[in-house]
């Protein structure tokens, strides 16, 4: 009797998943195959399962927006990128207010991942790729990527793309910054910073400042620009004002880098660095590290909580400069605290309102720079969203 | 033939001990080339790094005697530094109706919470279906990732990292515990402590602990000794998860930000540091003493490699060989022991 009941209910049970299964694929045609598909603009699909897979903005909302045809495929390198979350929420802001149906899918740090994606997406029939490139290593992702395509727009974002590659097409742009600019930027707000402040920064009056830079990541072309120009463009503007260049603050160290080991850019990587560090150097020895110079913020907040832990930067005590590129709120709030001198501003919203606008350009068959600001417009492939210095004034 | 013996005894003990001579041989030799590497303020350094990491590998080594392993371990840490960070905050920025944070205690027990329901989840899997850990770790290690990000993406925070720290939670966990010689050691170095003994006790004092090892060493042998191997599996998970849960807790006021990134690939030092000490992935082998010593000679390592400026690449392969010998040493013990 017992195993006949459990007959029984086995096949009560797959019956019941069968139906399950079949329900489910019936209303989602558009989820199919992106187990990391995370938004899909309609918002009503839950409740309708008939609605028709391929839906047009739901644009109850925004009354009297002329409907686009088509939908946007967006590409996150990784949704755990602080930075890119907030171009994130941005984008996703923009193309709502436009109007605009999207899918957003994250990449998850791998190329194999986001090139796959990018056959789903086409699969579907989105009418414009925004893409935020994984592998910026070579051009062969980019270029499969836009082959792949075959004349379905390509928008590149954020993570840079040769002009080589974004040319190949006549159908394909690159919104991002001037790589090489952030780290320039970064090393002329050091370098004034000091030469107004040298003297109560030079705390052993050794008449040299030592400082500790920290890399992001091996291998990335703007970690390596800014870790280049950070230091570079800091020392050209001490040595005009008649200064000593800056020194590392271990002179055994050749790469004159601390990089975190994970390649992640993290604030972990870097608290564990400093506290290391200050157990070799510290103010009582003499050779105390007088400047911190990280390629991004969160490794800059991460030195200041190592920095926090023994002492420093706190109100009423020694300020130990530290630098950072991004402007998070995390960053924005420590600058604002007195904890953090000054980071670079990376225009989250003016980027991802530039990406917006060329893609409704697409969909509307328009110009692809049409009603976007023309000064920062780079030849007909490439649009350039200007870095500003943050310091909180 | 007496003196064969004798040089095969010298040998075994050299080889049985091969970590602490390691150990013993990497401090010297740092030393020597650095001599601040046994000053105080390095020791400190080296002590709360140590204290650091400790809670999470305890937690894995639970798992690894049981012939299995926990690849979620980093992402739960990950999750509950960020429930933390965003509850004793002073921007509330997740909860945007929140006006003043929550009671430490209240979100220790939280956390405390969310790692045993991830880790139930890992023991029932791995009891009930016979799934293999690695694969269901590696479920949870994805499920619980997709909730982190969810969970950044609540109310204004946008994936934001977390910060603005109450203060009372950085003190609860940075604070001063006492100094010494001017160099002041952090609060989670007395909280890895306790830990550490309470672990001890768990695992040698308790019938859960012999449990545990019993499983570890032959489930079927256990079984049928009256152990009830499905609720040891889920208890040695879920204590694992309890352990992520405060190593989430402490990293988040000991980082002082917390974000998606936060506990990545932490599960990766954890096991290498409970291999080097001798927790078996034969099964039913381990101490709570030869975690310790892995994860602070991993420390020592790493710190000392620092010390000398080597080149990060080089840190990868020196790594990847201590955590190769380690595993060929303890093999060798084992085989010998058959």
């Amino acid at each position: 009797m017992g195993k006949l009941q459990k007959k029984i209910l086995c096949i009560l049970l797959s019956v019941t998943m069968l139906v399950a299964l079949t329900a489910c694929g019936g209303g989602n045609d558009n989820a199919a195959g992106g187990s990391t598909v995370s938004n899909d603009n309609n918002a009503a699909a839950p409740a309708e399962p008939a609605a028709p897979a391929e839906t047009t903005a739901a644009n109850d909302d925004s009354g009297d927006a002329v409907a686009l045809e088509g939908s946007v495929a967006v590409f996150y390198y990784t949704y755990g990128d602080t930075y890119i979350s907030s171009v994130r929420a941005a984008l996703d802001s923009a193309l709502d207010a436009a109007g605009v149906s999207y899918q957003d899918y994250d990449s998850n740090n791998s190329q194999t991942t986001q090139s796959e994606q990018v056959t789903t997406a086409l699969a579907q029939g989105a009418t414009v790729l925004v893409v935020n490139l994984v592998d910026t290593g070579s051009d062969d992702a980019a270029k499969n990527i836009i082959s792949q395509a075959n004349g379905v727009p390509v928008i590149f974002f954020n993570r840079s793309v040769s002009e080589e590659a974004v040319t190949s097409s006549d159908k394909c742009v690159f919104v991002g910054t001037d790589y090489e600019m952030a780290g320039h930027m970064q090393g002329e707000m050091i370098g004034n910073y000091l030469v107004e402040n040298y003297d109560t920064l030079d705390l052993n009056g050794d008449g040299t400042i030592s400082y500790v830079m920290f890399k992001g990541q091996e291998g990335n072309a703007e970690a390596d620009a800014r870790t280049q120009y950070g230091q570079e463009d800091a020392d050209a503007i001490l040595e005009a004002a008649g200064k000593p260049a800056l020194s590392f603050y271990d002179s055994a160290n050749s790469n004159k880098y601390l990089v975190d080991q994970a390649g992640a850019w993290s604030s972990a990587a870097a608290t564990e660095y400093m506290q290391t560090l200050m157990s070799q150097y510290s103010e009582a020895n003499g050779n105390m590290v007088e400047l911190v110079i990280a390629n991004n913020d969160e490794m800059a907040i991460g030195a200041i909580t190592a920095l926090q832990n023994a002492g420093y930067n706190k109100e009423g005590a020694t300020v130990i400069p530290v630098f950072g590129v991004d402007a998070t709120d995390a960053a924005k709030d420590a600058i604002s605290a007195g904890s953090m001198i000054g980071t670079i501003k990376q225009d989250a919203d003016g980027m991802a309102n530039t990406i917006a606008t060329i893609a409704q350009n697409y969909m509307g068959g328009k110009e692809a720079f049409d009603g976007v600001e023309a000064e920062n417009v780079v030849g007909t492939w490439r649009v350039n969203i200007p870095y500003a210095t943050y310091t909180g004034q | 033939m007496a003196e064969k013996d004798k040089l095969k005894k010298v040998g075994d003990i050299l080889l049985n001990n091969a970590m602490y001579i390691i150990i013993a041989i990497a401090v010297v030799y740092i030393t020597i080339m650095r001599p601040t590497f046994l000053g105080i303020p390095s020791i400190v350094n080296i002590i709360s790094l140590t204290a650091a990491k400790l809670p999470i590998a305890l937690g894995i080594g639970g798992c690894i005697v049981l012939t299995g392993t926990d690849i979620s371990a980093g992402r739960v840490v990950g999750l509950t530094a960020c429930i933390s960070a965003s509850l004793l905050t002073t921007v509330f920025k997740v909860f945007p109706n929140m006006t003043s944070a929550v009671p430490l205690p209240l979100v220790l027990l939280l956390v405390l919470a969310v790692g045993a329901l991830v880790g139930f989840v890992n023991g029932f899997s791995v009891a009930k279906f016979k799934l293999h850990p690695f694969i269901v770790t590696l479920s949870t290690q994805l499920i619980v990732y997709g909730v982190i990000l969810m969970y950044l993406m609540r109310g204004v925070n946008n994936g934001q990292t977390l910060s603005g720290l109450a203060d009372n939670y950085r003190t609860f966990v940075t604070g001063t515990l006492f100094s010494i010689g001017g160099v002041a050691v952090p609060k989670y170095v007395l909280y890895s402590l306790i830990l550490t003994v309470v672990m001890w006790i768990i695992w040698n004092k308790t019938t859960f602990g012999k449990n545990m090892f019993a499983v570890g060493s032959n489930e079927e042998a256990a079984n049928v000794s009256g152990v009830n191997v499905t609720r040891t599996i889920i208890m040695v998970f879920m204590l694992a998860g309890m352990m992520y849960g405060i190593t989430g807790f402490l990293d988040g006021a000991r980082i002082a930000s917390a974000n998606a990134n936060t506990g990545l690939n932490y599960e990766c030092d954890a096991i290498a540091a409970c291999v080097i000490g001798g927790v078996s992935f034969v099964g039913g082998i381990g101490r709570i003493s030869g975690i310790v010593v892995g994860v602070l000679l991993l420390q020592i390592i790493f710190t000392g490699l620092n010390f000398l400026a080597v080149d990060a690449n080089m840190l990868y392969i020196i790594k990847g060989l201590i955590i190769l010998i380690a595993c060929a040493i303890d093999m060798r013990k084992y085989l010998v022991r058959k």
